[in-house]
């Protein structure tokens, strides 16, 4: 097993005994006595999983958790609590924790929570949000135009709609947003976003390649084009570029067949594309 | 207003528009202001003049002269020579194909003689974005009629005499719609525009969305006067941006004339319209599954225990029509149901919008009396297949409809005469198809088309489609058995049988109507493993018949992998170690001489090549 662990715990008992049943399994463990201490490490060096006392001096597990989270909001933390508490473990999971350990714990018990939160990671079951593209700024825009179309009924695509305008694409925790918001169940609002393709949970390129795929085009080759740009770009439809520069996706008829076939680079649409000459149409976007 | 000695008609439709038809009229301000024509000539950007495959196009009135293919650069001199010594430019004019003599006037032009405009009647006649205009063109007329001067119950009665039935797809009588809505007693009671124009190949309604919103927003008002709603939405898909920029405009205007919103005309009638945005789902199109999606759910259709006209949007009665059939609607109310059955056939009156496109001349938006033949259609108003290839099929109806062979090409337009040929009318779209297209590959498309658009409610559809698409997908790949084509068959009759909605009935339609004409085709796809026209890659083998071949080298260039041997005045030979299957020298070839093989073919060249020339060969970019 590999990866890196970050202990936070006041007792120097708890740090090592975690430093010697983790060590041996192949983590790399750094320990820190403080959550100040914690989030000068977190800045410095990139960890997989946090593992935290809540009840410590000066700043206390929630605190560290919270100033942790601005830092990496996709991290895994376990807690660990000598007195669980429902309260004190609600405002944990509040934070999106993976897991908790009650003290005392065995070596087995620490290892099978360690064990799962990794393969989590692996997985990527942990909610992943990208966090530059979701500013303070922005959430505050978000909440104003789920504020404005708050109490009207079949609000949810529009708002969707505009929140996608907004940030680029629908991270999860814009979709978390929302759902609160709206006062509409997560999963009905994923379930909205998974069913229209227009929405998109995957950040966007600087340039949107859209190919259309519509009958007119179909026939006179749009096919080539798609086999082409995927080529080129070494990327699949629907993702995005390395660089971030372009992203690629099929849509079904633009209603523009008098030009068929059809390429929309951002906004500007590109007719009678000769598939031979597609890659030149890239050059003016850079 | 200024009076004018001429005005220029730019299309500003989504296809003119992409050839810079903005720029072209910056360019004619520009040059206008320059040369103090400024108040002479005024420069207008219309809607979709319909003639898309020759964009950017204009008209200057009142001459009536159509240029086409306008460059920003072709401004100074349609204002020296037209405007200024009075002599149209001859070189920007439309050409007749066989001739090339130019057509100067507009309605000399087979494109446009032939067509009878109702739905599209202010096409390229007025600026969308000002209501004056619409105006002037009788705008609005139908609305104050049918509020002050007809009961609801005689506009339904209009409408249900006119014959017009559902521009959509199924061709459901309208007047019968309104009807059904109008017997619900009280309540709130919703009508729906429905723009979520979904075909590929169909741009009938975004055509008339852009070019003409208003004649929308007044056929919903007459509707919802009929059967007594308060309130309107129009869903339009989110593909069409510049649709929705013209609709809100027009909204806003009509707002402002009192002409939607409270006691509109002075009638004591209150209504109003929103724009509503699809997301992007084919099956939105689906009237109960558009209004899931209107109340902000997942747009999956719902059994019909009841129709939408009864209970609808959020339970509501509601009535939805189809763009095109809102934009008949004003006219018919003008000018009586008499009128409008004066064309078009008993059963299916009026006329029809298309779209054609695909391997046709004139790739563009047409409006044609029902009843009319297909042939007429492709033939005189669509100038034919080009490039001297053969007609071989027009599809009908998108992923609904078929493909109509070139037996059938007399049939007449209507609804019930291209049923009977395994297709649909459908909204309208209509892509015709050339020799170099294999009927196997459109038939997987379109079920591509379907298995992904299928919202995934009923087994039949999501489970079926992809069962056909991965049969289909194997037939391609060379790896066809006995018994696949009759497989397709079955599984496609019970997909039919026990679908729900209008896309799982008939989303076995294209291949099943490909078999019904193309079965050869399917067969040597699965038998000989054999694909004649080239398409499917792993099922051909080109190869140049030695006796035709004038060794022009025209093959020669145009091959991407250089894989084509040979001298002037020797008949050349292809390697079919390197070549890639890419079609270039078939399609090139003037002389009928590259040929088109079954894949087996491949390797008793390759065997022979290696015979001849004693050279190890290696497969160029083929894995097997």
């Amino acid at each position: 097993m590999d990866g890196n662990i970050l202990v936070v715990d006041d007792e120097k008992i708890v740090l090592k005994s975690c430093e010697k049943v983790l060590a041996p399994e192949g983590y790399k463990v750094s320990t820190v006595a403080s959550g100040r201490e914690a989030l000068d490490l977190l800045d410095k060096n990139r960890y997989d999983l946090i593992i935290t006392d809540i009840k410590m001096p000066e700043m206390d597990g929630i605190e560290f958790i919270r100033q942790a989270r601005k830092k990496n909001t996709d991290i895994n933390i376990i807690v660990i609590t000598g007195y669980p508490s429902q309260e004190s473990i609600r405002e944990a999971l509040s934070l999106r924790i993976v897991d908790y350990l009650p003290k005392p714990f065995s070596p087995t018990i620490l290892l099978d929570v360690v064990t799962r939160a990794m393969e989590m990671k692996k997985i990527g079951v942990a909610p992943q949000p990208d966090v530059e593209d979701y500013t303070e700024e922005i959430a505050s825009k978000l909440d104003a135009i789920i504020k404005k179309s708050r109490n009207k009924l079949g609000s949810l695509i529009p708002v969707l709609q505009e929140a996608q305008e907004l940030v680029g694409y629908l991270p999860p925790v814009v979709l978390r947003h929302i759902s609160r918001g709206l006062r509409i169940p997560l999963s009905e609002v994923h379930g909205v976003v998974s069913f229209y393709s227009y929405f998109t949970m995957k950040p966007r390129g600087k340039h949107n390649i859209r190919i259309c795929l519509g009958t007119a085009c179909y026939v006179k080759g749009a096919e080539e084009i798609v086999k082409k740009l995927t080529e080129n770009l070494h990327i699949d439809v629907g993702s995005v570029t390395e660089d971030k520069k372009f992203s690629l996706e099929s849509v079904r008829c633009l209603g523009a067949c008098g030009l068929a076939p059809v390429v929309v680079i951002g906004k500007d649409t590109h007719g009678s594309v000769n598939p031979v000459d597609t890659m030149d149409l890239l050059t003016n976007y850079q | 207003m200024e009076n004018y000695r001429a005005s220029v008609m730019l299309c500003g439709g989504t296809g003119c528009m992409a050839g810079d038809s903005l720029k072209i009229k910056d360019a004619f301000t520009d040059e206008l202001n320059k040369r103090g024509l400024s108040h002479e000539i005024n420069v207008v950007i219309t809607g979709c003049n319909g003639f898309c495959a020759q964009g950017p196009v204009m008209t200057v009135y009142p001459d009536d002269i159509f240029y086409e293919k306008v460059k920003v650069a072709d401004v100074p001199l349609i204002i020296e020579e037209h405007f200024i010594k009075g002599r149209p430019v001859e070189k920007l004019m439309y050409k007749e194909l066989a001739k090339k003599s130019a057509i100067p006037l507009m309605k000399d032009i087979p494109f446009f003689s032939l067509q009878v405009l109702r739905a599209l009647r202010n096409k390229g006649l007025i600026d969308p974005e000002k209501i004056e205009e619409y105006i002037a063109r009788d705008g609005y007329m139908a609305a104050a009629k049918a509020l002050n001067e007809m009961t609801p119950e005689q506009v339904i009665d209009e409408m249900k005499r006119s014959g017009l039935r559902g521009r959509g797809g199924a061709g459901f009588p309208t007047g019968l719609k309104w009807e059904l809505s109008a017997k619900v007693k009280g309540g709130e009671k919703f009508i729906i525009c429905n723009g979520d124009e979904g075909d590929p190949g169909a741009f009938m309604d975004r055509s008339i969305m852009e070019g003409d919103p208003h004649v929308v927003l007044e056929g919903m008002l007459i509707g919802a006067r009929a059967i007594g709603a308060s309130k309107g939405y129009i869903y339009v898909r989110a593909e069409y941006p510049l649709a929705v920029q013209r609709l809100q405009i027009a909204i806003d205007q009509a707002k402002e004339f009192g002409l939607l919103g409270d006691n509109i005309l002075g009638s004591g009638f209150n209504f109003d319209i929103e724009i509503y945005q699809g997301a992007g789902a084919f099956v939105c199109g689906e009237a109960t599954a558009l209004m899931r999606s209107i109340e902000g759910k997942r747009g999956m259709p719902r059994p019909k225990f009841w129709r939408s006209a009864v209970k609808g949007l959020w339970d509501k009665p509601t009535v939805l029509n189809n763009v095109e059939t809102f934009a008949n609607i004003p006219q018919i109310i003008l000018n009586g149901a008499s009128w409008y059955t004066s064309l078009g056939t008993e059963k299916s009156t009026g006329t029809k919008v298309f779209a054609l496109s695909g391997a046709i001349n004139n790739i563009g938006l047409i409006e044609v009396p029902m009843g009319i033949p297909l042939s007429k259609i492709i033939y005189d108003i669509g100038g034919g297949v080009p490039k001297g290839r053969k007609f071989k099929a027009v599809q009908l109806g998108g992923p609904s409809g078929g493909c109509i062979p070139e037996s059938l090409i007399d049939t007449p337009v209507t609804f019930e005469d291209i049923v009977k040929t395994g297709a649909i009318i459908g909204s309208g779209g209509m892509v015709v198809m050339n020799d170099l297209n294999c009927m196997v590959s459109v038939s997987k498309f379109f079920l591509e088309f379907t298995t992904e658009e299928s919202c995934g409610k009923c087994p039949p559809c999501r489970i079926g489609n992809t069962v056909l698409q991965d049969l289909l997908e194997k037939i391609t790949k060379g790896e066809g058995e006995e018994g696949d084509i009759e497989l397709i068959e079955d599984i496609s009759h019970e997909i039919i049988k026990t679908s729900l909605c209008g896309l799982g009935q008939t989303s076995p339609n294209p291949v099943l109507t490909s078999i019904r004409y193309f079965r050869s085709e399917f067969e040597e796809h699965a038998g000989d493993k054999w694909c004649r026209t080239g398409v499917c890659k792993d099922l051909c083998t080109f190869y140049i018949e030695e006796e035709k071949c004038k060794a022009c080298g025209a093959c020669k260039r145009v091959c991407p992998q250089k894989a084509i041997i040979g001298e002037k005045k020797v008949p050349h030979r292809i390697d079919q170690s390197l070549c890639v299957q890419c079609r270039s020298c078939y399609t090139v070839c003037k002389f009928d001489s590259v040929k088109i093989g079954p894949r087996a073919m491949r390797d008793q060249l390759l065997e022979q090549w290696v015979s001849d020339s004693g050279k190890t060969v290696a497969m160029a970019g083929k894995e097997e």
